[in-house]
């Protein structure tokens, strides 16, 4: 907060100072480098208040501890940034050469804070992985990777003390996994059909009316943040469900599969749809006009020709929606079940990976226990799996798409 | 590149074109800036705990003591005038592993137990420099094991409880078999034919020590065999005995009690294990099964008839002398009038309060800020 | 027979095939996307009936007298300056038996039927307008709101329904209660404390503000971060990055974040933001991080299309008349490009907003009666709530978490309006 605050009431000092300087020279605007000039003497300044800012929070350590607290209060911060952030633009303005080349040192500074910005993301990228890493194998120290991928026995809830007993600690992932399978295919096996017939009969047979009127409707679909088709699921589906199926004689168990997987089907519905809008569209005009030209129906175009043309399209879309279905957390905690089971069946309560996660990591916030560690070793087993899928995604296209260009 | 972010882009939900563009020669300054300031940096952000605001009262610990930490922590806060203590529900465990962690301010200021904290957790409070440990006991709780109104009333011994739960039971030979039992009428047939379905804490949880306490131990002692090794060999006893079983009868189910409740509500098969309050609160959605033939009830409880009941603790850390006055203002409200009289707010929750003289010996404690030591837990 | 009619009739009867296979198609077609506007439809309605119950609720009025009895002074002597809870709890009764007699005190009125904190706030209206407004023996016509059980009560006429579920009230309880409804002393009023309040133990004074705090905090703090970021990313990207291995990294990073699924960012919070750098916890500062993390690579994406979209011309123009290509890019390009970056920006927030599971991660679960002034303070956001809230018992609490979600919808449709009316303006100029 100290450091931002510093930074704009530096910036507002240093602008002050620039803008009387700068006319109290007078230079001419036209050159380039008086047009530069200001920005130059900006980042002087800003690099300077930098520059204090971070001394003052960063070298403390060294003094006692009165002094630290004074020297890191935000007034002292705060002051001490202005003053120095302006003190450099003053003396900047006032003592650089008149041939100081402010353009050329904008221009470098300019791109560089360009690319450091664009470093960012890989930082990302880099961190989730070496975080996710460094746990993971904190955890394979203590539970062999075999028995991990593929124990058929899930109870992670250790206990913390030695005079507790917990459980016996098995970290075998497989129901967690077949949970996770049965919930996404559920999902798969209703979002593929809808949506890709929804596609099929808006870009093929529909009206351009219709089609106006129905596109931002399914769109309102995949705006609709997930922890609201979660709380549908758990509070209106589920229910549901469990009495239907109680009054024709089935055993329902309240957190379903069916509900979850219900609901997250639809949650792709829109994703799939315009996936695939896509790929049929991506498909050229000569092929379709070629079968109707011979005689086919529209209908007998699209199943025979279009469909098989665009089906890598189609495909990577399934493998996306496939990978954003796993991933899928708040549905899942809300309207999914606790337990670890070995079950196809849609009518029980698996729980699945994300499920697992969050559970694991509520309330127990020190990561020295094998129950936390293997929060992140399944954190680490589900950005493989996504990452997996979302490259054979992109593999499926390049090889067998664009056969027809 | 353009497929790549072609098949990205549905992610992103916005169309995608792309065009790459000139070269530039600023990876070096750029680099070189990183360099010298990413070092002075690091120990800038490293330090960034101790800049925020550090007044609040932070509370974590027993979901069973949360229902009564936030009902006073509110009222607290209105009376007072300052910000209301901010209370997580981390489970006991969890949360004195959290408050044993450091004595800095940054460290919860109290941790509520539904179960009093033992030698080897006040030895780790110790090993981190938390010397300084107040003991507040609050009142009794009952366990209770609670299923759906609708459901088929249902009464257990203790012995049964055992029997449905652990995950080791005495075998007809000298040893321990994992246990068969599918159904509740496979151990007994006056119970109903239903499967065992019972959802209960994890083993963090306070509540999960206190039904290990009272229900798996006495339950197996009924087992003479069983009460003969826990004579010779308590922690054998202890780690055949306290251990609920894992096939899938037990479902763990965190620390949320309140979901415990929803689920009892749309599952009229299951039982669920939490503490009187979440019952008292439910009434009109859940019943208590006897237990021995005494059901969960204020009186029952506060007489000591029902056969599961504990004290529910909280531990004041008085190292935290900047908070310590607003602390001890906090533990005075458990026993104000307000709270504990006969309709206190306290008892409204489903608390049932010490009898006098405990009472006068906790608010000695509290005002002394009596500290407890490794002799007083035995 | 002439093979002609014979292979007509054939091509008579494929045709009709056919033209029953390309109704099906249509059919198949139109089936879907019936069925996904129906789960629209019903979803809207499941959820708009469970909220509107939690923007009203009743009051109770009664008629308080301050008897001198209470206070232990004289009939006209001006109120104690320090009332007791007790004291206000009495005067409740007292008023209570007023209108109900012998009902009143073999049902424990009032705590039954009116709200826990009703005594704690009358103790503290009264003794802010001690001396100044009132004596003993006043009467004062005050409301009271009713609790959860009370509440559900009246909703549901269960003093008319002979129903086994008795909501949790005894049969003279809620005799009471009809009785007092009857009298007309119970009036309906808009839930306004929905909108004030933050979260609480009781539903009554339950509400959503410390929750929209925590999450403007946290979306400020977003888009502080991702917006200065994500720009000049896309601006390098695109203006300034040769075709080296470095760019196609940095692209490749951008896209597979945008893959990572959204807990993948909680578990990078909990490992870096809290455990490695001592952030505070259940902060928006931390949330609003992590979701700038999250919402880059869309930000990046339409920022990279905004740019690339505006007119090689003008680049051309600028650099033709000296001016240098940060100059051209800052000065002449992003001011064309800005409409379509604000577009995404905006895509982005409202993505952002919706988002819970990293915020479960690092910690902004906890019960936080109490509006956030800072980003530095414990904090809980929109999604939070309605998670929170949706697994409660108390069918008040599952309410307004419907509530907090129509609250939720309304922001996001404004804010994706706000895009679709940008982008628009920004094609028809552009």
């Amino acid at each position: 907060m100290a450091f931002v605050t510093s930074v704009f009431v530096f910036s507002a000092l240093a602008g002050l100072v620039v803008y009387l300087h700068t006319f109290a020279r007078s230079r001419s605007f036209l050159r380039i480098d008086s047009y530069s000039f200001p920005n130059a003497s900006m980042l002087v300044g800003f690099g300077a208040a930098l520059l204090v800012a971070v001394t003052l929070l960063g070298i403390p350590s060294l003094l006692s501890p009165l002094a630290s607290s004074v020297v890191r209060s935000p007034l002292v911060v705060v002051a001490l940034c202005a003053l120095v952030g302006a003190c450099a633009v003053f003396i900047f303005v006032r003592y650089a050469p008149r041939n100081f080349p402010a353009h050329k040192m904008v221009e470098i500074s300019a791109r560089a804070i360009l690319f450091l910005s664009s470093t960012v993301a890989v930082a990302t990228t880099i961190a989730i992985v070496v975080s996710l890493l460094f746990e993971t194998l904190r955890f394979l120290e203590d539970v062999p990777l075999f028995d991990f991928l593929f124990g058929l026995h899930w109870s992670p809830q250790t206990a913390l003390f030695e005079d507790e007993v917990g459980s016996s600690g098995a970290f075998g992932a497989v129901p967690v996994i077949l949970g996770t399978l049965l919930i996404t295919f559920i999902a798969i096996a209703v979002a593929v059909p809808i949506g890709l017939f929804a596609a099929i009969y808006l870009s093929e047979f529909a009206k351009s009316s219709t089609r106006s009127i129905v596109k931002p409707l399914l769109e309102i679909l995949s705006g609709i943040p997930t922890v609201v088709y979660g709380f549908f699921a758990a509070l209106v589906l589920a229910p549901t469900i469990r009495v239907f199926g109680e009054a024709i004689g089935l055993q329902v168990a309240s957190e379903s599969a069916l509900a979850a997987g219900l609901v997250m089907g639809v949650m792709l519905i829109p994703f799939i749809s315009s996936l695939s809008d896509d790929a049929l569209k991506a498909v050229p005009r000569d092929l379709r006009d070629a079968s109707l030209a011979l005689g086919a129906t529209q209908g007998e175009t699209i199943a025979k020709v279009v469909l098989p043309a665009a089906f890598p399209g189609v495909l990577a879309g399934v493998l996306l929606a496939f990978s954003r279905a796993i991933g899928e957390t708040m549905i899942v905690v809300m309207a999914a079940g606790l337990a670890a089971k070995l079950t196809f069946n849609p009518l029980a309560a698996p729980t699945t990976i994300t499920v697992q996660i969050v559970t694991l990591l509520v309330g127990d916030q020190e990561f020295d226990s094998s129950k936390t560690l293997s929060a992140f070793a399944l954190g680490m087993l589900l950005f493989c799996i996504t990452l997996i899928i979302n490259a054979s995604a992109l593999f499926a296209t390049r090889r067998y798409g664009a056969r027809y260009e | 590149m353009d497929s790549l972010m072609d098949f990205f882009a549905p992610f992103l939900r916005i169309n995608t074109r792309c065009i790459s563009l000139w070269r530039t020669s600023s990876e070096r300054v750029a680099i070189a800036f990183l360099i010298v300031f990413g070092t002075l940096l690091l120990p800038a952000l490293l330090s960034v705990e101790e800049v925020s605001a550090r007044e609040r009262i932070r509370i974590v610990g027993s979901s069973t003591v949360f229902p009564f930490a936030t009902v006073v922590a509110e009222r607290f806060a209105l009376a007072k005038g300052l910000a209301p203590p901010i209370v997580e529900s981390t489970g006991t465990g969890g949360g004195i592993k959290l408050f044993c962690s450091g004595a800095s301010s940054s460290r919860p200021d109290i941790v509520n137990a539904s179960s009093r904290i033992t030698p080897s957790q006040l030895q780790l409070c110790i090993k981190n420099g938390v010397n300084e440990v107040v003991e507040v006991a609050i009142g009794y709780d009952g366990i209770v094991i609670a299923q759906a109104r609708e459901s088929k009333q249902m009464g257990l011994t203790l012995r049964q409880l055992y029997l449905a739960l652990a995950k080791q039971v005495p075998s007809a030979s000298d040893g321990f078999m994992a246990n068969p039992y599918h159904k509740w009428s496979d151990i007994d047939s006056s119970l109903p034919p239903i499967v065992i379905e019972v959802m209960g804490p994890p083993p963090t949880s306070g509540t999960r020590i206190a039904f290990n306490e009272n229900v798996m131990d006495i339950g197996a002692r009924s087992f003479p065999r069983l009460a003969a090794l826990r004579r010779s060999d308590k922690s054998a006893f202890k780690k055949a005995v306290y251990a609920l079983r894992e096939d899938g009868a037990y479902i763990d189910s965190g620390e949320n009690d309140n979901l415990i409740v929803q689920k009892l509500r749309r599952n009229p098969k299951a039982l669920g294990i939490f503490g009187f309050s979440f019952l008292d609160k439910n009434r009109s959605i859940l019943r208590g099964l006897k237990i021995e033939n005494i059901s969960p009830e204020f009186a029952n409880i506060a007489d000591g008839s029902y056969p599961i009941a504990r004290s529910l603790y909280f531990y004041i850390n008085a190292m935290h002398d900047d908070k310590i006055s607003n602390l001890l203002d906090y533990a005075n409200t458990f026993f104000g009038d307000e709270a504990i009289s006969e309709d206190g707010f306290l008892i409204d929750e489903g608390l049932i309060p010490l009898p006098d003289a405990e009472l006068k010996r906790v608010r000695y404690s509290i005002s002394s800020m009596r500290t407890i030591s490794a002799a007083d837990l035995k | 027979m002439k093979y002609s009619d014979i292979s007509n009739r054939r091509v008579d009867q494929r045709l009709k095939r056919r033209q029953r296979a390309e109704r099906r198609y249509r059919l198949y077609g139109q089936v879907a996307i019936t069925l996904a506007l129906l789960f629209l439809l019903m979803f809207f309605a499941s959820i708009i009936t469970r909220a509107v119950p939690a923007f009203y609720y009743h009051r109770v009025n009664l008629t308080l007298e301050l008897s001198p009895k209470v206070f232990a002074g004289r009939q006209g002597e001006p109120l104690p300056r320090k009332i007791t809870e007790r004291q206000a709890k009495s005067l409740m009764e007292d008023a209570i038996a007023l209108e109900l007699g012998a009902l009143a005190q073999r049902e424990r009125l009032r705590r039954a039927l009116i709200a826990p904190l009703a005594a704690l706030e009358l103790k503290q209206l009264l003794e802010k307008e001690a001396e100044v407004r009132h004596r003993l023996g006043d009467r004062l016509l005050l409301p009271f709101v009713l609790n959860s059980a009370g509440e559900n009560c009246i909703r549901n006429a269960c003093a008319n329904s002979a129903e086994v579920d008795d909501f949790g009230l005894s049969e003279g309880q809620r005799q009471a209660l009809s009785i007092l409804h009857k009298r007309g002393l119970i009036t309906r009023h808009f839930n306004l404390v929905f909108f004030t309040h933050s979260d609480s133990r009781s539903s009554e004074s339950a509400g959503i503000l410390g929750a929209l705090l925590g999450s403007f905090w946290a979306l400020l703090i977003a888009f502080l971060l991702a917006f200065p970021l994500g720009l000049f990313t896309a601006i390098h990207l695109q203006e300034f990055a040769p075709r080296n291995r470095l760019t196609y990294l940095i692209e490749v990073a951008i896209y597979n974040l945008a893959a990572v699924p959204s807990i993948v960012f909680g578990l990078l919070g909990l490992a870096i933001f809290l455990n490695w750098w001592h952030l505070p916890r259940s902060a928006p500062l931390v949330g609003g991080m992590v979701l700038a993390l999250m919402t880059l690579p869309t930000i990046v994406v339409a920022s990279r299309n905004a740019l690339a979209a505006v007119a090689g011309g003008i680049r051309s123009a600028g650099l033709a008349l000296g001016a240098s290509r940060v100059q051209v890019v800052f000065h002449h390009v992003l001011p064309s490009a800005m409409p379509g970056i604000l577009t995404g920006t905006i895509i982005g927030m409202a993505q952002a907003l919706g988002e819970t599971a990293p915020l479960l991660m690092i910690g902004m679960v906890a019960f936080i009666a109490q509006a956030p002034l800072s980003p530095l303070e414990p904090a809980t956001a929109l999604p939070v709530q309605i998670f929170i809230w949706a697994d409660h018992p108390d069918p008040a609490f599952s309410s307004r978490s419907a509530a907090a979600i129509l609250v939720m919808l309304v922001f996001l449709i404004v804010m994706n309006s706000l895009a679709v009316i940008l982008r628009r303006s920004f094609e028809r100029s552009g």
